[in-house]
């Protein structure tokens, strides 16, 4: 049975020697206890002694060379299976640290939420607008199938308490009929009607079913904050609006030359948002006050340019930023603003996804609209609203041609942005547009 | 039953395990003649003799050691600090050599450290401190603090005839402070074990040494709002009562930690990391910890009652964490 | 109060009988093998691991002292002192399966070198932070004081280690209350690479020993005659009810503080005069002068001991090491405590616990044999 030479600790702390000598030679036969080989630490020089008798078989490490403590340096063909077996096991002493033992969860965690509680935007009904609870409300919720979203909050900030969260209890439990909603509440959207169990969301609008003249459907939370907003936004800016045409044709050439090309190389769809995003950025390098927002008499100039991109979703409207866009380029807009559409749809935006923007821009054209006059995303002082892209004829050197045509509508706050700068804004975006010179690919 | 004081019937258990068993015995400064520092002791060195009751020099660490090597030989010592903030200098005799004796080489060692600790009384940094945390932070030993007059003599008892080392805390505040009716026979306090001091249902609040009373003080003037307090005593910290610290927080869903030992690292840090481990989904507001702040215990009594927690202080946390 | 004569003159020690004459050269060759084992070979081969202090050249110490203890005396010995240990009775396998971290061993693979203890045997270890163990020699002393039947404690520590709190506590404490207790002070000259010039500044330490109102006496620890004649009076001493005394005894390290340690530090000078004075040359010279051996007897001696040794250690070897959730048991003595409690001094109360304790424990795990 072969018997392991190995490097030993001389010290502490040290972690390594080197081999200086060996003192027999391969295949020579040797005592247990006879000097084996000299070594060389940190601490100390010492002849090593050989564990086993037997014969030289293998010599793993060279003179000179410098190894880990416990590394095997040779092996001995030896006699005695005694001998080899305590060994194995000595070298073995220093084996290796037991991993951790595992965290000690609750019984009652491992039943818990499948997301990581980290992402609270997973379980909310939308990112950004969590019902706030505790743990021990949400298991209550759980193990009664309550949508929190149902239940009224009297806790601080406005969160559903152990108190309220019973109290509903009773109250469906006294009342099932009238109160409880209708079972088939959710018209499935495929992926998009996927939850994280522990916290129910509400998806699609409701089919209304009629218990009387009326029937009372509470607002859901994200309802709630876009109703608030809007509100807010009109009574906080001087709303003013302005429209022009562009003419796209220029754009429109370059999306069918290239889109083929450039979904085969960037795994990304060519659509108009990028050329749009990318003249909104030039346009607002020159005239920044679009890129500004109000505190009190001040105006606040933003030195990046984070653009939003509204994205409607059945429950509602969602507004991602493309960051920094005036760092990308047209291939790094579009990549930014396919991600970030994709993750709104899936609900895997974060709260960072959602908040820094300076500027908006809205698409009521993808509904089918001529133009539109959107309400300003707050703190913001300007949103534009780009109409569906249609062929119309057009007079073009005194004749009639037809020709691909937006509308692009601005909203913009005429406390601090006037007519005049509205309109050379716009005006830049459309020169942009119509004499695109920028790579695509 | 007979009306007496937290410090007498501390003497009273001692007296009685005196009487009970002849390899109990006490070493410390001043504990003989003089009869202690605060009198704990008083009349026992007429009545059990020099032998049992020894007065030594000034050396903490040797009369820690000296009572490890005596508890080896089968005796039962009892050790008296004059006040615990000066147990630091015996410190490696009770970490190093009492607390692995048995786990390294296998003997029980029987002793029990005891002394005054706590502020309030305007002592100052040396003989105000709660330092039980350097102790429950050490495997092998026991630490054991009682509130109640009859807590005192039961866990006096069990703490001497226990086979570990234990180190008891009396609270010097609570000396004279406290008077109750205590049984006069033979009964033991387990430890290990909290006890409930008083029933509650909206928060929990868990507490151990003097502080149980400034709970109880502000459990009272809360139940006139309409909120409910209940306050456990823990009475043990090494080991403690996990489960009724959990049951506690399961039944109320909002708690309290409530300790007059300094913020960082007491023992309100290792019961809330206990209850976000095991009670996570039973509760209905975060952990709140009442503690005094990181500083020594300062002397000049507006900064002492600046440092030290009181019935005010959970009152207003109380109502914050009830609003919750 | 006994000043020494200038360290190194030689009183003529009183010798004893010639049985323990050759006892205490079959310990003084037992040590020096065993020990020369553990720090050249075992330790060598990755079979020790962690720290190795061994005492070589200065067994005379342990040997010549703990030669002459009774059944009830205790003895609280450092790490250079084996002899100590074995002298009292523990199994040769059974300190080499400790050195090797076996579940079956004294310390059940918790602790390493020479922390083994038994209260049978009369033996308490250090704990690493050195002179810890002098306050318990008090309290040890001060039990078998109270018992009256004469027994003493013996603790063991180098002279850097005299420079330690605990000591001067514990000196103080048993001199104030007059234990039996011998303070035995292992001068090698090195605390480490600390030489005497940087550990004290008394010109001998013998003066500690009336410093704290206690004899204090500095002999030559490298002759074992000498140690055993300047203890056994301060044995008598302390079984006569006098109180405790400090010893002083010069010794010479042979080797390094531990077997990591390549001693550069230490003048060649000296470790060439440990070799000169080896306590097992003068011993073997000397038996052989008063023909109480022949040379051939020492040689059957050292055969014999080798062969102890190699059975010693090939049963140690050949037990397996602790499974690592054994780690969590027996921190707390409760009623499943397993190992035996004191039979020193008894009161009723624990006669009772340990009834309770066997009648509920069918035995303790380990055998009672320590």
């Amino acid at each position: 049975m072969p018997t392991n030479v190995i490097m030993p600790q001389m010290g502490e702390s040290v972690a390594e020697g080197t081999v200086t000598k060996w003192l027999k030679k391969l295949g020579e036969r040797v005592e247990r206890d006879e000097p084996l080989f000299e070594i060389s630490t940190d601490k100390v020089d010492a002849e090593i002694p050989s564990p086993a008798a037997g014969r030289l078989a293998q010599i793993l490490v060279k003179e000179n060379e410098t190894v880990a403590v416990n590394t095997v340096v040779a092996v001995i063909d030896g006699e005695g299976a005694a001998v080899a077996a305590p060994a194995s096991e000595t070298s073995n002493l220093k084996s290796e640290i037991p991993a951790p033992p595992a965290l000690a969860f609750s019984e009652a965690s491992a039943a818990g939420p499948s997301a990581p509680p980290a992402e609270t935007p997973s379980q909310a009904p939308a990112p950004g607008v969590p019902v706030r609870s505790s743990p021990l409300v949400r298991r209550i919720a759980r193990e009664n199938r309550i949508d929190l979203a149902q239940v009224k909050g009297t806790g601080l900030g406005g969160r559903v308490s152990k108190k309220d969260i019973l109290n509903y209890l009773d109250g469906r439990q006294k009342a099932p009929a009238a109160q409880a909603p209708p079972p088939s509440l959710e018209m499935p959207h495929g992926p998009q009607a996927r939850e994280a169990p522990g916290a129910p969301t509400p998806t699609a609008p409701p089919q209304i079913v009629f218990t009387g003249p009326t029937q009372v459907v509470p607002m859901t939370p994200m309802r709630r904050q876009i109703a608030e907003h809007m509100v807010t936004s009109k009574r906080t800016s001087a709303h003013v609006y302005t429209v022009i045409e562009v003419e796209m044709t220029k754009v429109a050439q370059i999306r069918e030359r290239y889109k083929d090309e450039f979904e085969r190389r960037h795994g990304l769809k060519l659509t108009y948002t990028p050329f749009v995003v990318r003249a909104a950025v030039e346009a607002i390098k020159e005239v920044p006050v679009i890129n500004s927002s109000v505190e009190g008499t001040n105006i606040i100039y933003k030195r990046d340019v984070n653009i939003g991109i509204a994205v409607a979703l059945e429950q509602g409207l969602i507004v991602p930023v493309v960051k920094r866009a005036d760092e990308k380029n047209f291939l790094g807009v579009a990549r930014a603003v396919q991600d970030l559409a994709e993750r709104a749809r899936t609900k895997h935006l974060s709260v960072d996804d959602v908040q820094g923007g300076t500027f908006t821009i809205t698409n009521p054209g993808s509904f089918g609209g001529l133009f539109g006059l959107p309400i300003i995303h707050q703190p913001q002082v300007a949103i534009l609203g780009v109409g569906a892209i249609e062929k119309r004829p057009m007079v073009r050197d005194d004749a009639i041609a037809i020709r691909p045509m937006v509308y692009l509508s601005l909203s913009y706050d005429h406390r601090v942005v006037d007519g005049a700068v509205a309109e050379r804004f716009l005006g830049k975006i459309k020169k942009f547009l119509e004499n695109w010179d920028e790579l695509v690919l | 039953m007979a009306l007496m004081t937290y410090l007498e019937a501390i003497r009273q258990g001692i007296w009685e395990e005196m009487e009970r068993d002849s390899s109990v015995f006490l070493l410390g400064e001043d504990i003989g003649v003089y009869g202690g520092a605060f009198k704990v002791t008083a009349g026992m060195l007429e009545k059990f003799g020099e032998e049992r009751v020894i007065d030594t020099p000034i050396c903490e660490s040797a009369m820690v050691g000296a009572a490890v090597g005596a508890a080896l030989m089968g005796m039962r010592p009892v050790v008296e600090m004059q006040f615990m903030d000066f147990i630091a200098c015996g410190f490696d005799q009770i970490v190093n050599m009492a607390a692995k004796i048995h786990y390294r080489w296998g003997p029980a060692v029987p002793l029990v450290i005891r002394g005054p600790s706590g502020a309030g009384v305007h002592g100052g940094p040396y003989h105000s401190q709660s330092n039980e945390m350097w102790f429950v932070h050490t495997p092998g030993l026991k630490v054991v603090i009682p509130a109640t007059a009859y807590d005192a003599k039961g866990l006096i008892k069990a703490a001497i005839r226990d086979d570990n080392p234990v180190i008891f805390y009396e609270h010097k505040f609570l000396y004279r402070r406290i008077k109750e009716e205590v049984p006069e026979h033979d009964y033991v306090v387990p430890i290990g074990k909290a006890a409930v001091r008083r029933e509650g249902a909206d928060i929990s609040v868990i507490t151990y040494g003097a502080m149980v009373w400034t709970a109880l003080e502000a459990a009272e003037a809360l139940e006139k709002e309409g909120v409910s307090l209940e306050v456990v005593d823990l009475r043990s910290l090494l080991p403690y009562d996990e489960e009724a610290v959990l049951a506690s927080v399961r039944k109320c869903n909002k708690v309290i930690l409530l300790h007059e030992d300094t913020r960082t690292a007491g023992m309100a840090g290792e019961l809330a990391a206990l209850i976000a481990e095991k009670a996570f989904e039973d509760l209905d507001g975060p952990v709140v910890r009442i503690t005094a702040p990181d500083t020594p215990v300062p002397f000049s009594p507006p900064l002492e009652e600046y440092f030290l927690p009181n019935a005010q202080k959970v009152v207003d946390a109380a109502r914050r964490l009830a609003a919750y | 109060m006994t000043i020494s004569k200038k360290p190194g003159t030689t009183r003529k020690p009183t010798a004893p009988d010639a049985a323990t004459l050759t006892r205490m050269l079959y310990y003084l060759k037992l040590t020096r093998e065993a020990e020369y084992r553990i720090e050249r070979v075992l330790y060598r081969q990755g079979k020790i691991v962690g720290g190795v202090y061994v005492g070589r050249g200065q067994e005379a110490i342990g040997v010549g002292s703990a030669i002459q203890l009774k059944e009830d005396d205790v003895v609280l010995p450092s790490h250079r002192d084996f002899s100590s240990f074995v002298i009292r009775g523990f199994r040769l396998a059974d300190v080499f399966a400790n050195w090797m971290a076996r579940a079956d061993s004294p310390n059940r693979g918790r602790d390493n070198t020479l922390h083994i203890g038994s209260l049978k045997l009369g033996v308490i270890p250090i704990i690493s932070p050195l002179g810890a163990t002098c306050p318990v020699a008090c309290g040890v002393g001060l039990v078998l004081k109270r018992r009256g039947r004469g027994n003493v404690a013996l603790v063991h520590f180098g002279e850097g280690t005299s420079s330690v709190g605990d000591v001067h506590e514990a000196m103080n404490l048993a001199a104030v209350m007059k234990l039996p207790v011998l303070f035995i002070c292992n001068n090698n000259q090195y605390a480490y690479s600390t030489p005497t010039e940087k550990q004290y500044a008394v010109q001998s330490l013998v003066a500690r020993g009336p410093a704290y109102g206690m004899p204090g006496t500095s002999s030559d620890g490298m002759d074992v005659l000498t140690v055993y004649d300047t203890v056994r009076r301060a044995i008598a001493r302390a079984r006569a009810g006098q109180g405790p005394s400090f010893l002083e005894f010069k010794t010479y390290r042979m080797t390094g503080h531990s077997a990591h340690d390549a001693a550069e530090y230490v003048p060649k000078i000296h470790l060439r005069a440990g070799t000169q004075r080896d306590p097992i040359q003068r011993l073997e010279k000397f038996l052989v002068a008063r023909k109480i051996l022949t040379r051939q007897r020492i040689q059957e001696l050292e055969r014999t001991i080798n062969q102890e040794i190699d059975g010693a250690i090939a049963e140690a070897e050949a037990r397996p090491l602790p499974a690592g959730e054994t780690a969590l048991e027996g921190v707390y003595c409760g009623l499943d405590c397993w190992w035996e409690r004191p039979s020193v001094v008894r009161s009723p109360l624990s006669v009772a616990a340990e009834a309770e304790v066997r009648a509920t424990h069918n035995g303790l795990r380990t055998p009672d044999k320590y």
